[in-house]
């Protein structure tokens, strides 16, 4: 057997990069999004609408919400793993939260591709 | 040398260990990153709202007026900036900018002092 098939410290490296840059960008975007609310807040449906309408910001809001979703989930598995002890519990509470942020992602999805926002 | 380890002073009454600056962020940190995860299908919901026509918008901006929810949405805010601020820093130090005891507890107290600071310019935006 490839040796490199059974140890999970590569899939640990890799949430720790996922971890990283999710951050990164989430506060790139909230950064640039405070600055631009700053000078044009949306006071009316029209504009706050408008906003979410165009092309690249829908993409952006897209890629932010995945990011959350990644970095908050990957963050509370790390807190699982050094605070839920029995293995049942750990396990039950981390189905219970991936259904919880597959819900929340489809929800999102439906918000920003579907019918929600754009009728 | 058995007797040895099992004669091991365990001392762990969390409000006698005195935690350094730095501890006390770091676990703020994950504090405040389980509590957004809460606030999340909060936030999602208010953003449907708000999308979903004039008539939403205008209810969230009602419920956004409110005394009680701009308490919350301060608290949240808070939340937010203390995650955000002590993040930049874990990701400093990550690449070992201020690794030494004295500036990363320097950049500790600053996390504590930026947040505190926007908190205050918020909430005096807010109340």
């Amino acid at each position: 057997m490839n040796p490199e098939h059974i140890g999970s410290s590569r899939r640990g490296l890799r949430e720790w990069l996922v971890q990283r840059l999710t951050a990164l960008y989430m506060a790139g975007f909230v950064v640039y999004a405070i600055v631009y609310f700053s000078f044009r807040p949306p006071l009316s449906f029209e504009q706050w609408h408008g906003w979410f309408a165009a092309g690249p910001v829908r993409a952006a809001v897209g890629l932010f919400c995945l990011s959350v979703l990644v970095h908050g989930w990957i963050g509370v598995r790390s807190v699982f793993l050094d605070y839920l002890k029995p293995l049942w519990v750990r396990f039950t509470a981390s189905v219970a939260v991936a259904v919880a942020f597959i819900g929340l992602g489809l929800w999102l999805i439906e918000l920003l591709v579907g019918a929600g926002g754009w009728r | 040398m058995h007797q040895f380890k099992k004669n091991r002073p365990v001392y762990l009454n969390l409000f006698r260990i005195h935690l350094p600056v730095g501890g006390v962020v770091s676990i703020a940190h994950r504090v405040t990153g389980v509590l957004l995860v809460l606030v999340l299908p909060l936030l999602v919901y208010m953003l449907q709202l708000s999308l979903s026509g004039e008539e939403g918008f205008r209810r969230v901006a009602g419920i956004l007026s409110q005394p009680s929810s701009r308490i919350a949405v301060l608290a949240t805010l808070a939340f937010f900036a203390l995650h955000f601020f002590a993040g930049i820093r874990h990701l400093l130090l990550d690449i070992d900018v201020g690794i030494d005891r004295p500036s990363a507890r320097r950049s500790a107290w600053l996390v504590v002092g930026v947040t505190a600071l926007v908190v205050v310019v918020a909430g005096v935006g807010l109340l």
